[in-house]
């Protein structure tokens, strides 16, 4: 299927506010300075588990420049949907019978960084000084860190009921899902194949670190917060507040990264109002990195046990997963683990156990399922097709999810994805029929992994106006993280309006003047806030074609809130990565020399960013596959390597090129065809290099992140 | 999209945007600049930052409170001197203020940001007499008689650097928290070697991080500004 570019659509644009972002120019939350305005510091619990017996506040009190100290006693809020979210932002009724709340200041204190304080002054000095004087006398509990000792029946209990987390009914149950029968598939299967894999808890680690910025007009609360979605933030923030979502502004301009660690809102926002109120005074709560890294989220990490039934010719007859998620000692996010589906088999069982350790909350990272199952069943299907003796990218071709009657996909081009991807890359030339056959100390070898992601279209608003003088504004409530939602929105306008994007404004990030939009996650603002923009502009050309251009001060209105169905078909985005590693046998040293990533994300609306979501996406994934781990001390509970440095995140140096190639297809849904990008780079990155190491050294890494002593450890 | 389309955007911004006009001479500064001494100072505006220019428009916007000062007045203190953007600031700054602090928080130049105050990420990094240095990591008081450089003064005259511009064209700015510390690596870098390669790129911009992890298309930038088409 032929896809042209259109007048606006399809071309690379820059930024509309590419100016801002290379000048300094970009307001960012914490660049915003209210007259009077007090700085706020937050004291955290340095014991994993433990009861407060007493907090000492007057030293701090006392403290010249010190306008109010706050904690459990003096302030509480329920923060989120209690135990089931501090998140889950769309389900208020959670929130109604939750067992397990979560609250701004908790006693007792279930994992090293969790809030008991905040201290609002004069300057941010005097902030940390007075948050030092804090007096807290603990009763320290017993605390588990491991999710697999965490169900153990003598483990200490973070939750009277036991560590296992509930469900969404209060109900311990696993997540999970069943096809077919598997006890079929598995006589059916003439090989049977079982492993475990295991990945890390890696912090998102945006650029920004968390602020958030309130005071008080009257009853009505301002707040400056960088978050994905102001309309969810405001209306998490109403509910724990107990006010009207119209009583709430939130307001967000330019934001300093998300990939999920900024969804919804958070209770540094509750803190902040909190303090503002108090003190009648705007107040700026401002995280330090430390603070960021382990007061709010990262990626779950995960033990996955796999079973897998067989036939001779590489024909997958049954798979069957059993999987622990570590979530810390609240459930922001399900804990789900994802991946199998993307294979056709028949018969499938998985079961997922959600559970609650004394470590830091874990919760949306890009992609927040994937990656981590992605690396386990793609690595052990890997593993499968060579023990068949079936090249990987043939047994991918046998095995993945294809459309059916029954099961139909809007577009399907997976297969598209892994054959033109494997032709560009040069999989027979790269690929080793026998793993780590390279003679020397630096071993060659590659690796593939395929997937697909949800590309669904949700409710969400846009209003358009023009003026008399042809100035098109649009209002859209997004805020632009970083994969350039503002530009999009905008060329979706221009290109619908039959008009040039210089033509069209933009007014956005504002709860007080932008309609309702989904928020920047689920990769949803193109599809589902894109496709808003798209219905609004074509109802303004309709009217500007019956009425006439505006005259005088007069001006033409169009909204849309639509809610497109795909009939029952799948809509998905597809892509296929196919890596070439160095292994150095000697130093353990795992370089990446050649990454090639084929993408169907339908239409491509900006060739640019979308390349460059792609390309940083999979840095993100190798980094997740070679460097990032939280490790935390067995005898303190304490986190080790809370930092970019300690974490190992990659630096220039260590980021390899990345080549990547858009099929694009227009399925006729979305705003011109556009499915979703921003999330789907990261899936498969970490499968697809462990796979290359296999294929290089003939060691098959099982356990995130592959560092060196592990490879070493690997190759002895 | 066609070009004349993207310049055309370009200058609309830039006409938005500019007040270069304000500035003024080096002997300007010099001489309003003596006439106030830090008891007058202290006593008279209360403020804590006297610049001996006229600042840009955000800074006179965002002065600390006025009464900060009789609560925490027993903070040592010292008088210095900083040329920041070419503008010579005499004041008295707190010993314990990072030139971060300095910068975004009483000279009101908030373009270059915080991301880790720590050393790790780069995201502070102005440049020094020249040479790249993390501004959270560097007391204001070690930059007294030294000449800072931000990336609001990359711009001369409403122009962007070329440097700019290729960031923009390249869309080496995601999120664009970052983006501030890579332009100014970036522009000590061209400075000293004009036609860099691209593995050279990396590493002079090691020290700063971009978690978007836009690294492929910085590098790209900084290539098609020195025109050295990689290597």
């Amino acid at each position: 299927m032929a896809v042209e570019p259109l007048n606006t659509v399809g071309h690379d644009i820059p930024r509309v506010d590419a100016y801002e972002r290379v000048t300094g120019r970009a307001t960012y939350t914490r660049d915003i300075k209210l007259p009077g305005m007090l700085y706020a510091r937050l004291l955290r619990s340095d014991v994993p588990h433990a009861h407060i017996r007493s907090i000492d506040t007057s030293k701090a009190e006392a403290l010249p420049g010190v306008r109010a100290v706050i904690t459990h006693e003096t302030h509480q809020l329920i923060y989120g949907s209690g135990s089931i979210s501090g998140g889950r932002q769309y389900n208020d009724s959670v929130k109604d019978i939750t067992k397990r709340l979560r609250h701004m200041f908790s006693n007792p204190v279930r994992f090293v960084g969790q809030p008991v304080a905040a201290v609002a002054a004069v300057n941010r000095h005097v902030a940390e000084e007075a948050i030092q004087l804090i007096e807290i006398d603990y009763e320290e509990l017993p605390f588990v860190l491991d999710p697999e000792e965490a169900l153990e029946s003598e483990a200490p209990a973070i939750w009277p009921d036991g560590n296992m987390a509930h469900d969404s009914q209060n109900r311990q149950e696993p997540i999970g899902s069943q096809l077919g029968d598997i006890e079929v598939g598995f006589q059916e299967a003439e090989q049977i194949f079982e492993d475990r894999y295991t990945t890390a808890f890696v912090q998102d680690a945006q650029m920004e670190p968390r602020s958030a910025l309130a005071h008080w007009e009257g009853d009505k609360l301002i707040l400056h917060t960088p978050t994905q979605g102001v309309s969810n933030c405001r209306h998490d923030n109403a509910r724990d507040l107990g006010i009207d979502d119209h009583q709430i502004q939130v307001i967000c301009k330019y934001m300093g990264g998300g990939f999920g660690d900024k969804n919804g809102s958070y209770y540094f926002d509750l803190i902040a109002a909190m303090l503002s109120k108090e003190t009648n005074a705007p107040v700026m709560v401002e995280l330090s990195r430390k603070d960021d890294w382990l007061g709010t989220h990262g990626r779950w990490h995960t033990v996955q046990d796999y079973k897998v039934g067989v036939r001779n010719d590489g024909t997958v007859t049954a798979i069957q997963m059993n999987a622990l998620s570590g979530m810390g000692p609240y459930l922001r996010r399900s804990g789900n683990i994802g991946g199998i589906d993307v294979y056709g088999c028949p018969n499938i069982d998985r079961k997922i156990y959600p559970v609650h350790t004394n470590r830091m909350v874990s919760g949306n990272f890009r992609a927040p399922q994937y990656p981590q199952g992605y690396f386990g069943i793609q690595s052990m299907m890997d593993d499968i097709s060579y023990k068949v003796g079936i090249d990987p990218v043939e047994f991918a071709l046998k095995n993945m999810r294809r459309p059916t009657e029954d099961e139909p996909f809007t577009t399907y081009t997976l297969d598209q994805c892994i054959e033109q991807g494997a032709e560009k890359f040069g999989w027979q030339n790269r690929w080793r029929p026998e793993p780590g056959s390279d003679s020397g100390t630096i071993k060659r070898g590659a690796g593939m992994g395929f997937m697909m992601f949800g590309s669904t279209i949700s409710p969400s608003s846009a209003i358009i106006r023009v003026d008399s003088g042809g100035r098109y504004t649009l209002f859209v409530g997004v805020t632009d993280i970083g994969p350039g939602a503002k530009t999009t929105m905008s060329l979706i306008a221009a290109e619908a309006l039959g008009v040039g994007l210089s033509e069209v404004d933009i007014v956005w990030g504002d709860t007080d003047r932008c309609p309702y939009s989904i928020g920047e996650s689920g990769s949803r603002t193109t599809t589902s806030t894109g496709n808003a923009v798209m219905q609004a502009a074509l109802d303004l050309k309709a009217q500007i074609a019956a009425k006439g251009m505006p005259v005088g001060e007069g001006v033409l209105i169009a909204s849309a809130t639509p809610n497109p169905s795909s009939d029952g078909r799948r809509r998905m985005c597809f892509g296929a990565h196919f890596v070439e590693v160095e292994v150095d046998t000697e130093l353990g040293h795992i370089g990446v020399s050649k990454y090639v990533a084929f993408h169907e994300s339908g239409r491509i609306l900006n060739p640019l960013p979308a390349r460059d979501q792609i390309r940083g996406a999979v840095q993100q994934g190798i980094g997740q596959a070679l460097h990032e781990e939280l490790l935390y001390d067995v005898r303190s509970g304490h986190p080790l390597n809370a930092g970019y440095y300690g974490a190992r995140h990659l630096t220039h140096v260590d980021a390899p090129e990345i080549e990547v190639t858009f099929i694009e297809t227009d399925d006729g849904l979305g705003p011109f065809g556009a499915k979703t990008v921003g999330e789907s780079g990261i899936i498969i990155a970490p499968a697809a290099v462990a796979n290359a190491i296999f294929n290089a050294t003939g060691r098959r890494m099982k356990d995130l992140p592959i560092t060196r002593d592990k490879m070493l450890g690997a190759l002895v | 999209m066609n070009n004349s389309r993207r310049s055309g955007f370009m200058k609309q911004k830039r006409k938005n945007h500019g007040h270069s006009s304000s500035k003024k001479t080096a002997s300007d500064q010099q001489q309003e600049g003596n006439d106030v001494t830090r008891r007058e100072f202290l006593g008279g505006t209360g403020a804590t930052l006297v610049a001996a220019n006229t600042l840009p428009l955000r800074a006179q916007e965002t002065r600390e409170g006025v009464d900060i000062e009789p609560e925490v007045a027993d903070v040592p203190r010292t008088a210095i001197s900083i040329t920041v953007n070419g503008t010579e600031h005499r004041t008295e700054v707190e010993d314990r203020w990072t030139l971060n602090e300095f910068l975004r928080d009483h000279v009101g130049l908030t373009g270059s940001k915080i991301g880790c105050n720590r050393g790790e990420c780069g995201a502070c990094t102005v440049l020094m007499d020249g040479a790249p240095v993390y501004s959270c990591s560097t007391l204001a008081v070690w930059a007294d008689g030294h000449e800072i450089l931000t990336v609001e003064g990359l711009e001369e005259d409403g122009e962007l650097s070329t440097l700019q511009q290729a960031f923009m064209e390249h869309n080496a700015p995601q999120c664009g928290f970052c983006t501030p510390g890579q332009l100014m690596s970036a522009t000590a870098l061209l400075e000293n070697n004009p036609q860099p390669t691209a593995d050279e790129v990396r590493h002079a911009l090691a020290g700063n991080l971009c978690r978007c992890s836009n690294y492929n298309a910085i590098v790209e930038a900084v290539i098609a500004t020195a025109g050295t088409g990689g290597a």
